[in-house]
């Protein structure tokens, strides 16, 4: 029997098409239906209620290196010699030696150091958009447990990579062995990542003290003390940090999915 | 009047966490800080305009441009801030008012539509050469609102909640002047633009 750690039930209204994969042209990423549901956030519209989502597709993997490089080849002004300082701080991709070569380091590694501008550019080219912040976190609490001590264990595992993240030595996409039930991957465990309004709206009035982490520790699930980890830190980003430990995925909405693979 | 200063202060101290179970009050985010040293018309997103033609942020540049963004179902607190942008314009001297543009830039990317903004302009009388009310892509106006520092944010009752700012951009395109808040005095960020015409012309 299968233990569902999110709270709030999940309407599946396109189960049919719950776990198709499929590819963009010229794009090795594969992408993957997110049914529609709801979840309980830490950060709720109004205390208590879920947080309702619509159906969206997302990336099973972050962004790699050869990914954004193939992008860096058909966009020259997002190369870092180009890029205009309003949209990226210099950090912006200083892992990288060199762009001119084809030979990037670390292909299947996850982009990083990447402002939200540019990641929002490399995914409104691809003919998508960052996810919501909301789609985000639905998505990674859409875990399945065989036992709430598998549960408690996922939970430890997260706190301890959230307190040590290992900036030198990240990992390929994929490396995590972390999928949620739709075959979205390493949302926990290989960098964090960039959503469309990555700050909550609330945020202003928010600090890393005790009282907001414990108040966002109150739905006692297996994710929220992640989560809080997650929301503060995101209130420290402006839309020009380069981060070595911040990258990002690509969602799509469901009507853009279908009419491209009617092209297809 | 007085309750009219009531409900604006309510909405500008209502972001605290404590009032986020309140839906009607909770709409007025503070804007965040902005890089002000470079150019917004390296943005070169396409816009649609109530007018139905496709522009771009650089086809205003060498004039200054006063950007304000709205959503057309917001009742209460946008007609205010059109309104105080209207002071702003009309505060520019007469003589050079027609060197100013504006742009009204709508965040309600579903129901604003180019016709939808037509009828809004319409409507608040603002149909005129120099306004352009604009729509685009989610990620365009996202972007856009990033580089402006305005917040905002879809509720699930369809309405927004967002940050209250007026902003001048100079011929380059960088920001001169912002303006937080609704009803606030405009002859500052008038005298601005008036200074911006002025150093153009002496070019």
């Amino acid at each position: 029997m299968k233990i569902l750690t999110n709270i709030a039930p999940v309407t599946i209204t396109l189960a049919a098409l719950a776990v198709v994969m499929m590819s963009l042209p010229n794009k090795a990423v594969a992408q993957v239906l997110v049914p529609s549901g709801s979840f309980h956030s830490v950060m709720p519209e109004v205390k208590g209620e879920p947080v309702g989502v619509d159906s969206f597709y997302l990336d099973t993997t972050a962004v790699t290196n050869h990914q954004y490089n193939e992008f860096l080849q058909d966009h020259e002004d997002w190369q870092p010699e180009n890029v205009p300082s309003i949209f990226a701080y210099k950090g912006y991709l200083k892992s990288w030696e060199s762009t001119n070569t084809d030979e990037v380091v670390n292909p299947d590694y996850p982009v990083t150091n990447v402002s939200w501008y540019a990641a929002n550019a490399y995914c409104q080219a691809t003919g998508g958009r960052l996810p919501t912040l909301n789609e985000w976190e639905y998505s990674a609490q859409l875990m399945d447990f065989n036992s709430s001590m598998e549960a408690a264990e996922f939970a430890d595992r997260l706190m301890s990579w959230y307190s040590t993240v290992d900036n030198e030595n990240i990992g390929s996409v994929g490396s995590t062995g972390i999928e949620n039930r739709h075959g979205v991957k390493d949302q926990f465990g290989l960098i964090m990542e960039w959503v469309e309004d990555y700050k909550p709206v609330v945020a202003d009035d928010l600090s890393l003290d005790c009282g907001t982490v414990g108040r966002m520790q109150q739905l006692g699930n297996a994710y929220s003390y992640a989560a809080s980890i997650r929301y503060i830190t995101r209130m420290s980003f402006n839309p020009k940090s380069t981060n070595s430990t911040v990258g990002f995925r690509c969602a799509y909405d469901v009507e853009t999915m279908e009419d491209k693979k009617a092209s297809l | 009047m007085k309750k009219l200063y009531l409900i604006v202060i309510l909405l500008l101290t209502a972001t605290s966490l404590s009032a986020q179970h309140n839906h009607s009050s909770d709409n007025a985010l503070h804007v965040r800080e902005v890089d002000s040293e470079h150019s917004l018309y390296h943005l070169d997103a396409e816009w649609t305009n109530h007018r139905g033609d496709t522009v771009t942020l650089d086809d205003f540049k060498g004039k200054p441009v006063i950007v304000v963004m709205f959503y057309g179902n917001c009742t209460e607190v946008c007609p205010i801030l059109i309104q105080d942008t209207w002071r702003l314009y009309s505060g520019v001297d007469e003589s050079v008012r027609d060197e100013v543009n504006v742009l009204a830039v709508s965040f309600d990317t579903e129901n604003d539509t180019p016709e939808v903004l037509h009828e809004y302009a319409k409507y608040e009388q603002l149909d005129i050469p120099d306004w352009h009310f604009m729509t685009s892509e989610n990620a365009s106006v996202r972007s856009l609102a990033m580089m402006l520092g305005v917040q905002y944010s879809k509720k699930s009752d369809g309405h927004f909640a967002h940050s209250n700012l007026v902003t001048v951009l100079d011929g380059e395109g960088k920001i001169a002047k912002r303006v937080e808040g609704l009803n606030q005095p405009m002859e500052k960020a008038a005298a601005v633009i008036n200074s911006i015409i002025n150093t153009n012309k002496n070019k």
